[in-house]
């Protein structure tokens, strides 16, 4: 039951979110919602970690692994910016309405994205993914001003784009189903079935969800909303955006990944994946914005994970599975940063930015600790899972992509910091005023919260979360010839 | 089982509105006036629920028949109206539209993309499974290729989106053709979801034309990682 | 044997006594649409009465072309009509001697010379309506070309009287798409070629916008009867190919018997009757396009004709 309530509460949220009962009532409904939704969502976690799957209403609502690891994550995501929001909102916007409408539409956000992991149905999944897409339009568009109403619109026109090719991809897959013998349309009733689905009809419907969800990924080249709408949504959204909204576009192709002959998807998987790490890592050099560094490194660190789940095997799988969550609450974290930077700064350019560690020092810290993070630097959770990556890369004997990976994660490793160490420290340009500079208690609550993760995942791995993972992988690995019925 | 007459006769007119979905589509990639390009995508939804009785009764699946009816409701009735209503000026004012590609080179690409549709969908319809199949699978793929073309080539938000929207429905043009069998919640629900995107985007047309002034999408190139000048 | 001649001649009577006639209903319901009087609908003979007897003057700067050129525009429909269906449902005597692409090919060696005399004479609208006329026709002739392609994968044959049988055998033919998609692309194609609206304006008097009208404004008396008889008849003829072959056999004589042939007078009429009334309604909503616009209609038709085609090549 418990698993329902996590998409639900956020939807009652948004609902109670509307009601004009002062300024602090929408943001603490909010938070609440989703402190109330991540201690669920954890609860549902540790309990497939033991149970292996929990069934609401069989074949529509399920939770297996990869949904409880994605559950696990969005709700994570969700709360730390729920909490981050209160006190950029705050901060941002005088009009209380403009607060509320802000509120409803982050629960209605978080609401589509609770969504993605716990439907088992694929064609309720597309919708709840395509959910994802138009609740978070208007967040995007938040500001109002121009550059944000160009991202909105790139950011919807992408993303029904892709939504509309994926569709077909999963006709076409219900029409495979129904080929291989039926059974219940469901990820399960699916695999169920795998041998037997006529291998032109999976390979085209993986192609048309690649094409289609890929683009709604951030897969290059289809990646030109991503930074468009990350440097324009106020950074809580972004959070989400990055943290969990590609992921859960990512969850769902790499679903198909069961249900295809493994020679015949890996190498689609490792092209793609390649192209869009290195493409990424590459672009990322010549930004001027912080907020679209961090988008090019979403880019990058989607590649890595597709690259992961392209070598296969269940090592492969499970750094893929280590790689999403350390990228989840790694680049959650850097957005959550990067927005107490546009606090206090009141700028999204690199160049106007020096000695942050000066003028703001917790802000100068939290971005610097985000930018080693998701740059890869040990000992924190994205080395740990790109790591693993490696290992499962020259032990398949892939020498060849694992060292163009290998280049790609450098080249974005300096990238990143050398447009952070420029932002970090030095002699500051200008003193903003005292207020400014200090952070909303809350933003600094939420920074401290959602560094621990990074910091405890880097050195410590508990044990229920890699059985999840472990479990995760599984759920996305091919079944093994002997298991086949 | 309905006789064997009958049954021709009901791929005939499915094969015919497949054949007017084409050229309505095509339609879509070529009129210049915002107004007509609404029009043509209404046709295009009332071609798809066509479709979709058609196929029902040939399946002799009642899914397909409240498919139909549902799209005539959400695209023919709600959608035109949520856009008018919306973006009054917009869809009524605004006559000429200035695209990317000249519009005889539009048509040739696009007549280009149905028949990469057609190839493309030859391998999947040879697999068998009932004529429908060959007619709205690769009708639909060439929908949703020329659809994305149109949203390639319109500068104006309000008929790339009617482009984005024909994507959609050329998706289902192809979906009811091989999946009739489709969970009803899953369809009708997918139908809802276009819904709240046509309120939305709505809404976002709306607030760049309070905004900024227009809606001339194409000419937005604020961001980019260029230096501005 | 003696039966098919004669129904070949009663065809081709037909087609020369009714086809000033079209021209007339169409140009009285035009005006009547617009809530005018409208000239009678017999107008056409009485002009081309007049005209015969009326004296003819030829420029002394013009060759034989100019004066050779009204007689072979006059008689290129009356060869076409020999090798379509006007009348009957069944091949008549030269029936076999050419196709739908020789009708074409007969019909286009009229405007060739229509053009050719256009520029012979110094007058410079000629040349100008010349060169539109052209630049229309070889927009136009990729889309016969596929349209025929088409009839010839549909039906196996070009030969008007073969093909004609194949949209309705069995009655579901009809409703094929390629059926739908070719009598849509071939109808806008007989808009551009007679000068119709949207690509031409018929009725337009100011020299400067004309298209078609322009090649004849050199002439006078009786070549310039025979033109205008001989554009009645194309237009005519025309309609017979677009109704009798590519529309449906529908009203034509079945029996080999002269009343039989007599009979499909009236019933071919009155599906002249209905593709009038359609075009008058195109001609009353529609405006002239612009002449680059015209490559726009003209694209459209191609298209539509290469959708056609595609439905027909890919069913599966």
């Amino acid at each position: 039951m418990s698993v329902v309530l996590v998409p639900l509460l956020p939807l009652a949220a948004a609902l109670l979110s509307l009601l004009p009962l002062g300024r602090r009532f929408a943001p603490s409904v909010t938070v609440a919602a989703a402190a109330a939704a991540l201690a669920l969502g954890a609860g549902d976690a540790l309990r497939v970690a033991v149970a292996r799957r929990l069934i609401v209403i069989a074949g529509w609502v399920e939770l297996d692994g990869s949904g409880a690891l994605l559950l696990l994550l969005v709700t994570f995501v969700s709360a730390t910016a729920a909490l981050f929001s209160w006190g950029y909102v705050a901060r941002h916007e005088a009009d209380a309405r403009r607060v509320r409408l802000y509120c409803a539409h982050f629960n209605l956000f978080t609401f589509a994205l609770a969504l993605v992991p716990v439907l088992a149905e694929p064609a309720l999944v597309w919708i709840a993914v395509e959910l994802t897409a138009v609740f978070s339009v208007l967040l995007v568009a938040f500001d109002n001003t121009r550059g944000a109403l160009e991202a909105a619109w790139k950011y919807i026109a992408l993303m029904f784009m892709g939504a509309a090719i994926a569709l077909l991809g999963f006709f076409v897959l219900f029409w495979a189903q129904q080929m291989a013998g039926g059974g219940h349309y469901s990820w399960d009733g699916l695999r169920a079935v795998a041998p037997r689905l006529p291998p032109v009809l999976v390979m085209a419907a993986f192609l048309l969800i690649l094409v289609g969800f890929g683009t709604k990924v951030g897969f290059v080249p289809m990646h030109t909303w991503l930074p468009d709408a990350h440097s324009q949504a106020p950074s809580p959204v972004c959070a989400l955006l990055s943290g969990v909204k590609t992921t859960s576009a990512l969850y769902c192709i790499l679903r198909l990944v069961p249900l295809l002959p493994p020679a015949s998807v890996g190498a689609w998987m490792r092209g793609v994946g390649l192209i869009s790490a290195g493409v990424a890592a590459f672009l990322l050099l010549q930004v001027r914005d912080y907020k679209r560094l961090f988008a090019f490194s979403t880019v990058e660190h989607m590649g890595i994970i597709f690259v992961a789940a392209g070598l296969g095997g269940p090592r492969g799988m499970a750094g893929a599975m280590l790689q999403m969550v350390s990228h989840s609450v790694t680049k959650s974290f850097c957005f959550l940063a990067a927005g107490a930077a546009l606090l206090v700064l009141g700028t999204r350019e690199i160049a106007s930015v020096r000695g942050l560690l000066r003028t703001s020092p917790a802000t100068g810290a939290a971005l610097l600790l985000g930018a080693l993070a998701i740059g890869g630097a040990p000992p924190f959770a994205v080395f740990l899972s790109e790591f693993s990556i490696f290992r499962a890369g020259l032990e398949q004997g892939r020498y060849l992509v694992t060292a163009l990976l290998a280049i790609a994660i450098t080249v974005a490793f300096f990238g990143i910091l050398l447009h952070v160490n420029r932002m970090v420290f030095g002699v500051p340009l200008e003193t903003p005023s005292p207020a400014r500079a200090a952070l909303p208690a809350t933003c600094l609550l939420t920074l401290v919260l959602a560094a621990l993760p990074i910091l405890v995942l880097g050195v410590y791995q508990p044990a229920w979360l890699d059985a999840l993972s472990n479990l995760a992988a599984a759920t996305l690995a091919p079944l093994a010839p002997a298991s086949l019925p | 089982m309905p006789d064997a007459n009958a049954v021709q006769w009901l791929q005939s007119l499915n094969a015919l509105t497949g054949g007017l979905f084409l050229l309505v589509t095509f339609g879509l990639v070529s009129l210049r006036q915002i107004h007509g390009c609404l029009r043509l995508f209404v046709a295009q939804s009332i071609l798809l629920a066509t479709s979709a009785f058609l196929l029902g009764a040939l399946y002799h699946t009642w899914h397909l028949t409240v498919v139909g009816v549902v799209d005539l409701v959400t695209k023919v009735v709600i959608t035109p109206w949520v856009l008018r209503r919306l973006l009054h000026d917009e869809v009524q004012t605004r006559r000429e539209i200035t695209q990317v590609l000249n519009i005889p080179t539009a048509l040739l690409l696009a007549l280009a993309l149905a028949i990469t549709a057609y190839l493309l969908a030859s391998p999947l319809v040879a697999l068998g499974g009932g004529a429908a199949i060959g007619v709205n699978l690769p009708i639909g793929l060439a929908g949703l290729l020329i659809g994305g073309l149109t949203a390639a080539v319109r500068r104006e938000a309000v008929p790339l989106f009617l482009g984005l929207l024909a994507m959609e429905n050329s998706s289902f043009f192809a979906g009811i053709g091989v999946a009739p069998e489709m969970p009803l919640i899953a369809e009708v629900s997918i139908a809802f979801d276009v819904l709240i995107l046509v309120f939305v985007v709505g809404l976002l047309t709306r607030a760049m034309h309070e905004h900024i002034g227009t809606t001339e999408v194409g000419a937005l190139t604020a961001l980019t990682e260029e230096q501005a000048p | 044997m003696f039966n098919r001649i004669l129904f070949n001649l009663v065809q081709v009577a037909t087609v020369l006594i009714f086809a000033p006639l079209v021209a007339g209903v169409l140009g009285r319901l035009e005006e009547n649409v617009q809530s005018k009087r409208g000239p009678s609908i017999f107008q056409p003979y009485r002009d081309i009465w007049k005209l015969f007897h009326k004296d003819e003057v030829v420029s002394d700067q013009s060759s034989w072309i100019f004066r050779f050129t009204p007689y072979l525009v006059f008689v290129t429909p009356v060869f076409v009509t020999l090798l379509i269906p006007v009348l009957t449902g069944y091949p008549l005597f030269f029936a076999f001697m050419g196709d739908m692409l020789g009708g074409g090919f007969v019909l286009s060696l009229g405007g060739f010379f229509a053009t050719l005399a256009a520029v012979d004479t110094a007058n410079p609208y000629g040349p100008v309506g010349a060169s539109r006329t052209r630049m229309v026709g070889f927009l136009a002739e990729p889309v016969f070309m596929i349209v025929f392609f088409t009839v010839s994968f549909v039906a196996g044959s070009t030969i008007p009287y073969i093909v004609q049988q194949r949209w309705v055998t069995p009655p579901a033919n009809f409703f094929a798409p390629s059926h739908v998609l070719l009598m849509v692309a071939f109808f806008m194609l007989i808009l551009a070629e007679c000068g119709r609206l949207p690509v031409d304006n018929p009725g337009g008097h100011f020299e400067l916008a004309m298209i078609d009208e322009s090649k004849s404004l050199e002439y006078s008396g009786r070549g310039m009867a025979l033109v205008k008889w001989g554009g009645h008849m194309k237009v005519f003829v025309l309609l017979c190919i677009f109704l009798n072959v590519l529309v449906a056999p529908w009203g034509l004589a079945r029996e080999q018997t002269l009343a039989a042939v007599l009979l499909a007078i009236p019933l071919v009429l009155l599906k002249l009757l209905a593709c009038v009334l359609v075009l008058v309604v195109i001609e009353s909503s529609l405006a002239k396009l612009r002449l680059f616009r015209i490559a726009e209609f003209l694209g459209a038709a191609f298209v539509t004709s290469v959708a056609a085609m595609i439905t027909r090549l890919f069913a599966f």
